[in-house]
């Protein structure tokens, strides 16, 4: 009964998902495709990154960037349910907590950014990469998404229109996208970048994914710890953020 | 509890009691320390002009706004919106038809119903009836994107009565619906509020909607509340009778409280002059210098 929030917001957000599945799909596929053909076809074809070749590398950054992507869509769409269709009204007007509000499009989030795995793990099979798909891996996968998932809920709640959507993404996920490790190795990178990196929690994801899913690589435990704390405080933040929202 | 004061609420145990509701937004005094009771099983409605403070006391009432002064009691309880109990109380109809267009009708009040903890079997008769009330059956598994106009505000005041509440706002609940919908939709909320045995209290513009549905009004105009009653009294005490007196470019009015008193007048004046009975719109403008809808 005390979850009966969290269940209902989820199962709308899977209704609305599946109508809509096909073009997710889509929309998922075409994205990492453009970045494996360009960068792991042509810019880095051939060439090897810390002892592995390009593609082995480039695909578990395009998992953890396009799982990240999708996770933190939930921005938009809330965003949309609240200022446009104002459906989010129905979740304020209901007797239930907000933490609940939280949970519920976290989950949903992180089912979304379950969607890009499975197709860039079919992409591996069609480069002919091998990655581990572990135990471990689906631990680091889950923190991953819910970081995403509660900052996508976090930038819906703190933005006063659509646009400012927009601005958000320019700002932040785009500059993740590219200085987190996900297409080169940050250790590469100019120190002023390495420290911009070093704040984004997608730098300490694809590390930690990145390993999880190589054979070769050794896996920082640590990075864990970040992540769980990254989870945490983002999570602490959305509570105190919607306790304050009206509409 | 029943407070104390029950005639105040039209002879009626006290259903909603607001004590000094007051909300800015930056400079702007949206509602300006506003008293009034609501009986319980009445239909309320809360009339002025756009921009008057209407949606924004709604707003207030159901939890959606917090207010920067004054409380609001349900029940003779103070209504705290983190308390979850209270809002089972309560059934709300926004103005704007806020549906998920891609889900059903059906899927539009499961997800309500989920939302307010019901389940099982009881939620599907439940919706079964619902829509069967809002004579909807037949679009139970359209997507709410393709209903017409009426019916998608139909099923969202259908949504707002399916976990059965004591109280049913509704905010200008026929804006956007052509004169024939909204009598028929008139209809409706006269049926939720006698057969569902639902307190009904709902913000207009429309002068024609609470003359035709409300018990009591209250009028509302720039944040403050102007005159309340039920519409008899209200204009029994503009005058129950009206002079339309045509000048060279304007038309002014005078109210009499008799039709004979209004006839005496009328022979004293050589311009046109049309009597009839006083209207709410007359009451506001009686009150405020200017119509409702301009």
């Amino acid at each position: 009964m005390i979850l009966h929030g969290v269940r209902a917001i989820y199962l709308r957000e899977t209704l609305i998902l599946r109508r809509k599945l096909v073009k997710t799909l889509l929309a998922s596929a075409v994205s990492p495709a453009l970045f494996l053909l360009a960068f792991g076809y042509g810019v880095g074809r051939g060439a090897q990154v810390g002892g592995v070749d390009y593609l082995a590398f480039l695909l578990p950054g395009l998992l953890t960037m396009s799982s990240m992507n999708q996770a933190y869509s939930i921005a938009t769409e809330i965003n949309i349910s609240r200022f446009y269709f104002k459906v989010f009204e129905e979740y304020l007007l209901a007797p239930l907590h907000r933490w609940q509000i939280i949970i519920g499009e976290t989950c949903y989030g992180i089912t979304r950014g379950l969607i890009p795995v499975v197709i860039i793990g079919i992409y591996s099979l069609l480069c002919g990469v091998n990655l581990q798909f572990s135990p471990l891996f689906l631990l680091a996968l889950l923190l991953h998404l819910a970081i995403f998932a509660l900052l996508g809920f976090i930038a819906a709640m703190i933005v006063k229109s659509h646009s400012d959507q927009a601005t958000i993404n320019a700002f932040l996920i785009t500059p993740m996208m590219f200085l987190s490790g996900t297409f080169f190795p940050v250790e590469q990178m100019p120190l002023a970048i390495r420290a911009v990196a070093s704040i984004f929690p997608l730098t300490y994801s694809t590390q930690l994914i990145r390993a999880t899913l190589t054979p070769e690589a050794t896996v920082d435990y640590a990075l864990f710890a970040v992540l769980g704390g990254i989870l945490i405080i983002l999570f602490l933040m959305a509570k105190r953020i919607v306790a304050k929202v009206e509409i | 509890m029943i407070c104390a004061e029950a005639i105040s609420c039209n002879g009626r145990p006290c259903e909603i009691e607001v004590q000094g509701l007051t909300r800015r937004f930056g400079k702007t005094l949206a509602v300006d320390s506003i008293d009034f009771r609501v009986g319980r099983g009445e239909l309320f409605a809360f009339l002025g002009p756009n921009g008057a403070g209407k949606t924004t006391t709604i707003n207030m009432l159901t939890g959606l706004l917090k207010p920067d002064a004054g409380e609001v009691r349900y029940q003779g309880e103070r209504f705290d919106p983190h308390r979850l109990a209270v809002k089972r109380l309560i059934g709300v109809v926004p103005q704007h038809n806020n549906l998920d267009r891609e889900l059903t009708a059906a899927e539009n009040l499961l997800i309500h119903g989920r939302l307010f903890g019901m389940s099982g079997k009881g939620l599907q008769q439940r919706i079964g009836s619902c829509l069967e009330f809002a004579d909807l059956t037949a679009k139970r598994d359209t997507p709410a994107g393709k209903l017409s106009g009426g019916m998608k505000r139909k099923l969202v005041i259908a949504r707002a009565l399916l976990h059965q509440p004591e109280i049913l706002f509704l905010d200008e609940p026929t804006v956007g619906l052509d004169p024939h919908s909204r009598r028929k939709m008139w209809a409706f909320l006269r049926r939720i509020n006698q057969q569902q045995q639902c307190t009904v209290f709902l913000t207009t513009h429309y002068i024609e909607e609470a003359e035709a549905l409300a018990d009591r009004v209250l009028i509302i105009d720039q944040a403050k509340i102007i005159a309340g009653g039920t519409p008899e009294q209200l204009k029994r005490s503009a005058g129950n009778y009206v002079l339309d007196i045509y000048r060279e470019d304007e038309v002014q009015n005078e109210f009499f409280a008799d039709r004979p008193a209004a006839l005496q007048r009328l022979e004293q004046l050589d311009t046109s002059v049309r009597i009839r009975e006083t209207t709410l719109e007359d009451v506001f403008l009686q009150l405020t210098g200017k119509r409702i809808a301009p």
